[in-house]
């Protein structure tokens, strides 16, 4: 995952790279630092730091932090997604698809799945219609896609995926 | 050196023209001809030990509708009636028996001839059998115009890109399919763009073969077995052709950003023909008739050729270059 974190370190030297050798500590991997001396509070200097790191050793680092007294401000988290888009035709209602995505989402950890229809049949019960999936991990593209495949080939609906 | 071309539509028409206008250049790179002693149609044949006339086959061809006047009862009779050292098989191609085509590589192979082909038929379905075969009697079976007509890709893989591990294929291997969903992007129902494919001549009378994924399907088992060392056959694909696609469909992919274009796609654990969403601008998202495909090599990462797919000098510039191959080490031996 990639991290982007505020800190506050003591205002004497080498405290700058004492906030960053932790995050080597856990086989972290800092993308980019700002050294933000205008921002002072309670004689502390912010330091804001963007790295990726393993999330199963976050806690870690934040123990670590914490040990060299270093104030954790803030801490957000962004992460990588893969995005797929599929296009059902056939006979194919709001009902099908609800029960497609709630099979993926039981089998997948998804961050976003949006679902539109073509506007010339929405006045129909069938529709064609796209799926859009953010996806937390590339497998897990995969497994959706094989859960699509063997739905739409049961229901004998043609499922268009994008590359 | 000598050759025999076997089946003279519009790709064999091609081939002896331009074997014609290139006599300049084999005897400038290997100080003799290259001729033509004998000619092949589903009708008739004819041959000459000392080399053909290419204008006569052609007017011939036109005014008779036959290349020859002799008719035979058997291919193997033909080609029995002169000596040669190349057979050009590039008669139609069958891709549920392989056809005549497969016959006639057979029988070249085994009685010591090298064999250039387009005809994809025959590698879609025998391919191992094939090969084995050139290897058994030291023959060379070449096939460049079987695979995107004169889009370079199983000789930019075997020489090019020598070495290095081919990941993936994937490619636009149907002119038609694309020339249809191009059409379709434009608003023209399915039915409506094949019609017009037809009358452009670009789909053959009865489309199955393209519009249901069949003909992309024998090109996608030809680079399985030459490029990835696979022993696949045409019913080993995953085959969905574009029959079910509609306008709705590919208006809503047109709405986000995309376009709908039949891929293949091959690698060591996949093979497959399928309607596939592409983004506009992505190098598959190509329109109209062109063939066109995506490489994925271990080094030079992604490497995308395009060209046209079919046609007579289109095929017949890759059967060229297969013919100038086998030359080179025939004449150099």
């Amino acid at each position: 995952m990639i991290v982007n974190a505020e800190l506050f370190v003591n205002d004497l030297p080498g405290q700058l790279i004492g906030s960053l050798e932790p995050i080597s500590l856990v086989n972290g991997n800092i993308l980019g630092v700002v050294h933000n001396r205008e921002k002072i509070i309670d004689h502390r200097i912010c330091v804001n730091v963007t790295f990726e790191v393993d999330d199963k050793r976050l806690e870690e680092l934040k123990d670590l932090w914490q040990s060299k007294d270093i104030v954790i401000s803030s801490l957000g988290s962004v992460h990588e997604t893969f995005k797929m888009d599929y296009i059902l035709i056939g006979d194919v209602n709001a009902q099908y698809i609800e029960s497609l995505v709630k099979k993926i989402n039981e089998a997948t950890t998804i961050d976003q799945i949006s679902v539109s229809y073509s506007s010339k049949s929405i006045k129909t019960a069938s529709h064609t219609s796209l799926i859009s999936i953010k996806a937390r991990y590339e497998d897990n593209l995969d497994k959706i896609d094989n859960i699509l495949r063997k739905e739409c080939k049961r229901s004998n609906v043609t499922y268009v995926r994008g590359v | 050196m000598k050759t025999f071309i076997c089946g003279f539509g519009t790709i064999g028409q091609s081939v002896a023209k331009i074997l014609k206008e290139k006599q300049e250049f084999f005897l400038d790179r290997y100080g003799e001809p290259l001729v033509v002693v004998g000619a092949l149609d589903s009708k008739s044949f004819t041959v000459n030990p000392d080399g053909l006339n290419a204008d006569e086959l052609l007017s011939t061809k036109k005014t008779t509708g036959m290349v020859g006047d002799k008719p035979y009862k058997n291919i193997k009779d033909a080609l029995n009636a002169v000596d040669f050292d190349i057979l050009i098989e590039v008669t139609s191609t069958d891709i549920y028996t392989g056809g005549v085509g497969l016959d006639n590589i057979r029988y070249a192979l085994k009685n010591g001839k090298d064999v250039v082909t387009a005809n994809k038929g025959p590698l879609a379905l025998r391919y191992k059998e094939l090969i084995n075969l050139a290897d058994e009697h030291g023959r060379y079976l070449l096939f460049e115009g079987t695979v995107g007509g004169a889009m370079p890709i199983i000789n930019l893989n075997k020489y090019d890109l020598a070495g290095q591990q081919i990941k993936s294929i994937r490619g636009i291997f149907n002119g038609t399919c694309n020339y249809i969903l191009t059409k379709m992007d434009d608003g023209q129902p399915f039915e409506q763009a094949l019609r017009e494919a037809q009358q452009q001549g670009y789909a053959e009378a009865d489309p199955t073969s393209d519009v249901e994924g069949y003909d992309s399907a024998c090109k996608v088992v030809i680079l399985a077995n030459s490029i990835f060392g696979r022993n696949a056959t045409f019913n080993d694909v995953d085959i969905t052709g574009i029959t079910s696609i509609n306008s709705d469909a590919v208006a809503l992919a047109k709405a986000n950003g995309m376009v709908i274009r039949l891929i293949g796609e091959v690698s060591a654990t996949k093979l497959e023909v399928a309607p596939r969403l592409i983004p506009r601008g992505h190098p598959l998202s190509l329109p109209g008739t062109l063939n066109t495909a995506e490489i994925i090599t271990e080094y030079a990462g992604p490497i995308t050729v395009s060209g046209i797919g079919a046609g007579g000098p289109e095929t017949a510039s890759a059967i060229l270059s297969d013919i100038i191959d086998i030359m080179d080490v025939r004449i150099g031996e």
